[in-house]
């Protein structure tokens, strides 16, 4: 009986879904490492690659052998033991090879009950370890940018703060204890810090300031409550993980990296294969890919966030009118908004850019009025369902103006949905921008924008094909970030489970 | 019988829409004429009773008669309970007129009703119009004049055939509104059409016979009623460059989008269905999991990239499949279609696992269980049932979206689709070649829509319910 009991524990626990998940990927990329690391035209192996192989072969080894003890351990006791707590910390130094999944299953294993806080103190360190490592591939560069030995130095800094911060809140529990005015402290310096583009510092941040501040219980539940869910899909947290190394990345790079290898042309490496001075290779003018798609990024970015912002206020605004003051208004809008959407976005597009001629500022405006009907209707259904329910009525009751309430209270109440579409539609955002890029409809040719990037690839698919993959799996990775993201999100503000 | 039924049914069709704000005046302005003739004999039938009359004769009988004194007392005691009750003052004015004016009311109700009983009402022009409607003779006599209204009526007594209208009407309003901002987007362009056909060296006689022969020098609505009418008659005369008529290409290059569009539509649903049904039957399983992250990853992959490694492995490396399209072979449709179809089918696979999922916790499924059936019945015969209906939605939308993207994919495989035919354009830019394409894609996903709402309609039971409790 207890044996059937625990057996159901197991396939509930979160830990055991997580490593489990862990080991699949991990072996996923170790098998995809082995296969890129032989050479079939030349028959022979890259070496590089092939210890690359053996390190994310071994990560997986030891991750098999956590599981299994994990196994042992939920099914006879229910408890960890010490070897298993061993194993999770010979673990933790994967991250040093990029295995973010099998770490972060290392460092939440290894505290017993991991508070969010601690989560995000953890995921802020990867952050900063992945950037750093990142960027340290400037290193085998002829030369460096003037501000990169400061700017890495103040980066490594900042990982050493970093590693002090996961202690303290590693020790520190559920309470604050009586040092709430050194924690002030500690969040001034984490939203300074958080420049560097690391969302988790200001997640961090105000999840601290929050218990600091004595706000209001129910604040202060419901953010608990909202975390707790979603770092339960961790899916949802690596999408947010990979979202903020990205951006980090394109802040950060203003310092440490050379425009000049991104833009300028190099005439005398055309074309090369990919090594460590040239990660990912060189183009047909002799441009280094690695920098390029760093600094074309940035622009994914904005123009994803822009193409989702634009279009999330003026639907958003216009969906909640019309639902909120019904009828005639309604009718109006929905009707034209209707016939906007009847008209495919890459076709709007182009037709806008076809009439206002193809830049970055085009491209935006016609991704963000394709994108406006999805936004209106999400807000109008939403608007409709909070409008009958008693507050609104009790704020109508005590003289609110409709624009107060609706401001005030109705739109407030039915934002959730929006934010869950915004992160979903930042994505296919993403693959828009770049889809118009490679069509060359979208941002101007030497801007390097990964469609770009790709348009020049797909040119020598047949002698250089990295050229054509790298970028592409730039957008992949950062497009399957937003939806796993977009995806826990949902499910964490699904209102079914409050 | 049937005329009874009929006459009736255009009785049913009036009150309907008399109801409707907008469709009130719809109907007025588009039977002026049987109006017309109808209200002669509403004047006639007036005539010959003057209800006014006799309703004041018999009001002067009640004023004399024993109810009044009544009623009289009955309203005073009242008044004055009432100001005793609040604290007021009596007035012997107010008093006066508040009770006078209670027992007008009162009487006059009692004199309507009692010239009711006696089957004498006032000559109402709605109760004319409606006995006309019901007599065939009227009907048939002004037939002609009254055709459009009588089939309005007709389409509007019918809860189905009312919702097939509009939304027809609807569709039609947006193809309209498609055009009109479509081509309002490309006329308020910047740039001018004559300088970058002809080119910058282009004398200004030689950029105004231009404007002239297109019809540019004209003013905007001039031009946008011909774009409307071209469009609506498949004419739109040729193109800026090269001197090809339009409606000639894009009727060449349509059928080649829409194959590819399909066969791709057939692919997705062929691959995610299953998926999706084997993925909600085993929730949380691993091949739930895995399923799921592939449909993820395919609905974040770029087509254009897919298309580009397809292209990588099967024609270059491996040799297998033509890379680029030819009418003639069907292998070389293989991997567009597979292209095409990928986010298609990974947004019909996530769909379907959701709307079984939801199902599975419905009531009736409960029920279903309780009546015995065993659990492969109860999916099979209720679960899937009742979850095609969103399914069939996101099809719908998505098609649209495919339609859209098939310029990207067409580009990419070389094929000499109307996607990729604007995307040429695009560069010109030929103005009337931009707007057929996009407007005739446009066309196209709203005629799909609109098959598949009136489709559901037809056959959700839950939807026919609700129309026929309206």
């Amino acid at each position: 009986m207890t044996n059937h009991r625990n057996l159901f524990e197991l396939k509930q626990s979160d830990p055991y879904k997580h490593g489990y998940f862990a080991l699949t990927l991990s072996l996923a990329l170790s098998v995809i490492l082995l296969l890129s690391s032989y050479n079939m035209s030349e028959q022979s192996w890259r070496t590089g690659v092939l210890g690359l192989t053996v390190l994310y072969g071994l990560t997986t080894l030891i991750q098999l052998m956590i599981m299994i003890c994990l196994r042992q351990d939920i099914l006879t006791t229910g408890k960890l033991q010490r070897r298993t707590l061993l194993l999770a910390y010979i673990q933790l130094p994967t991250i040093l090879v990029g295995n973010v999944f099998t770490a972060s299953f290392a460092f939440s294993l290894i505290k017993k009950q991991p508070t969010i806080n601690y989560t995000f103190a953890y995921y802020l360190f990867m952050t900063d370890l992945l950037v750093i490592g990142i960027t340290a591939f400037n290193l085998f560069k002829p030369y460096v940018s003037n501000s990169f030995i400061v700017s890495i130095g103040i980066l490594l800094g900042l990982l050493i703060t970093d590693l002090i911060v996961i202690i303290l809140i590693a020790k520190q529990g559920c309470h604050l204890g009586n040092h709430k005015k050194r924690y002030q402290w500690l969040v001034f310096f984490l939203v300074m810090t958080s420049l560097t583009g690391n969302l988790f510092r200001l997640i961090l941040a105000y999840s601290l300031w929050l218990q600091v501040a004595r706000q209001d219980q129910a604040t202060v539940d419901n953010w608990q409550f909202f975390w707790q869910r979603l770092t339960r899909s961790f899916t949802a947290m690596i999408g947010l993980l990979f979202i903020t190394i990205i951006l980090s990345l394109s802040i950060t790079s203003v310092g440490t990296f050379v425009s000049s290898f991104a833009t300028a042309n190099n005439y005398g490496a055309m074309l090369t294969d990919p090594s460590l001075i040239h990660p990912f290779g060189t183009d047909n003018f002799g441009r280094d890919v690695f920098s390029r798609i760093i600094y074309g990024a940035r622009i994914s970015l904005i123009v994803g966030l822009l193409t989702t912002l634009i279009p999330m206020v003026i639907g958003g605004l216009l969906g909640a009118i019309s639902g909120y003051f019904q009828d005639a208004i309604d009718q109006v809008i929905m009707r034209i908004l209707d016939v906007l959407y009847a008209i495919p976005g890459v076709l709007l597009a182009i037709a806008i850019i076809a009439a206002f001629g193809s830049n970055t500022i085009n491209l935006i405006i016609a991704l963000s009025i394709g994108a406006i009907p999805t936004y209106a209707r999400t807000m109008r259904a939403n608007i409709l369902m909070v409008r009958n329910l008693d507050y609104i009525e009790a704020a109508k009751a005590l003289g609110d103006s409709d624009w107060i309430i609706l401001f005030k209270h109705a739109i407030p109440n039915a934002f959730a949905p929006m934010i869950v579409r915004a992160t979903l539609t930042i994505g296919s955002a993403v693959i828009a921008t770049s889809s118009l890029s490679f069509l060359g409809l979208g941002v101007e040719p030497h801007i390097p924008e990964w469609g770009n990037i790709l348009k020049i690839g797909s040119a020598y698919l047949e002698t250089e094909p990295y050229l054509a993959i790298f970028p592409g799996l730039a957008i992949i990775l950062l497009v399957l970030s937003f939806n796993f993201l977009g995806d826990g999100l949902r499910d964490a503000l699904d209102p079914k489970l409050k | 019988m049937p005329n009874r039924i009929r006459s009736q049914a255009l009785v049913n069709g009036y009150r309907m829409t008399k109801s409707h704000p907008i469709l009130k005046w719809v109907i007025g302005l588009v039977g002026l004429p049987v109006h017309a003739i109808a209200s002669i004999f509403y004047l006639k039938q007036k005539r010959a009773l003057d209800y006014q009359a006799i309703l004041r004769q018999e009001l002067a009988e009640l004023k004399h008669s024993a109810l009044n004194q009544q009623l009289r007392q009955e309203y005073v005691s009242q008044y004055e309970q009432k100001q005793q009750y609040f604290k007021r003052p009596l007035d012997e004015q107010e008093r006066e007129r508040v009770v006078n004016q209670q027992i007008d009311q009162r009487l006059m109700k009692v004199a309507e009703q009692q010239l009711a009983d006696r089957s004498i009402r006032a000559v109402r022009y709605q109760d004319v119009f409606q006995s006309l409607l019901r007599s065939q003779v009227f009907v048939l006599s002004t037939f002609i004049p009254g055709l459009l209204l009588y089939s309005l009526l007709l389409i509007y007594q019918n809860a189905f055939s009312r919702f097939i209208f509009e939304r027809i009407m609807m569709t039609f309003f947006v193809i309209i509104a498609v055009i009109v901002i479509v081509f309002t987007i490309l006329y308020i362009s910047p740039s001018d059409a004559a300088a970058n056909i002809l080119g910058e060296s282009a004398t200004m006689d030689q950029r105004m016979a231009f404007n002239r022969q297109y019809g540019l020098d004209q003013p905007y609505l001039v031009q946008l009623w011909q774009a409307i009418k071209g469009i609506l008659s498949f004419d739109l005369g040729h193109s800026f460059t090269g001197n090809e008529v339009i409606m000639t290409s894009i009727t060449n290059r349509f059928p080649v989008t829409l194959t590819l569009a399909i066969s791709s539509l057939v692919f997705a649903i062929i691959i995610a269905i299953p998926i999706g049904i084997v993925s909600a039957a085993k929730t949380n399983s691993f091949w739930d999991y895995s399923f799921m992250f592939i449909a993820l990853i395919g609905l974040s992959i770029p087509s254009f990239w897919q298309g580009l490694i397809f292209i990588l492995t099967f024609s270059i490396r491996w040799g297998i499949l033509p890379s680029a399209y030819s009418p003639q072979d069907y292998l070389s449709l293989v991997m567009p279609v597979i292209v095409l179809g990928t986010g298609l089918a990974a947004a019909i696979a996530r769909m379907t696992r959701s709307s079984v999922l939801e199902v599975m916790h419905e009531d009736y499924m409960i029920t279903a269980k309780a009546k015995g059936l065993s659990s492969r019945q109860i999916f099979l015969y209720h679960g899937l049932r009742n979850a095609w209906v969103p399914i069939i939605t996101v099809i719908g939308l998505q098609f649209g979206v495919m339609l859209g993207g098939a310029s990207v994919t067409e580009k990419v495989f070389n094929i000499s689709g109307l996607g990729s035919y604007i995307v040429d354009k695009q560069f010109i830019p030929d103005i009337p070649a931009i707007l057929a394409g996009v407007v005739y894609i446009a066309i196209a996903i709203s005629v799909v829509n609109l098959v598949v709402d009136l489709f559901y309609a037809l056959l959700n039971p839950r939807i026919r319910s609700q129309m026929k409790g309206n």
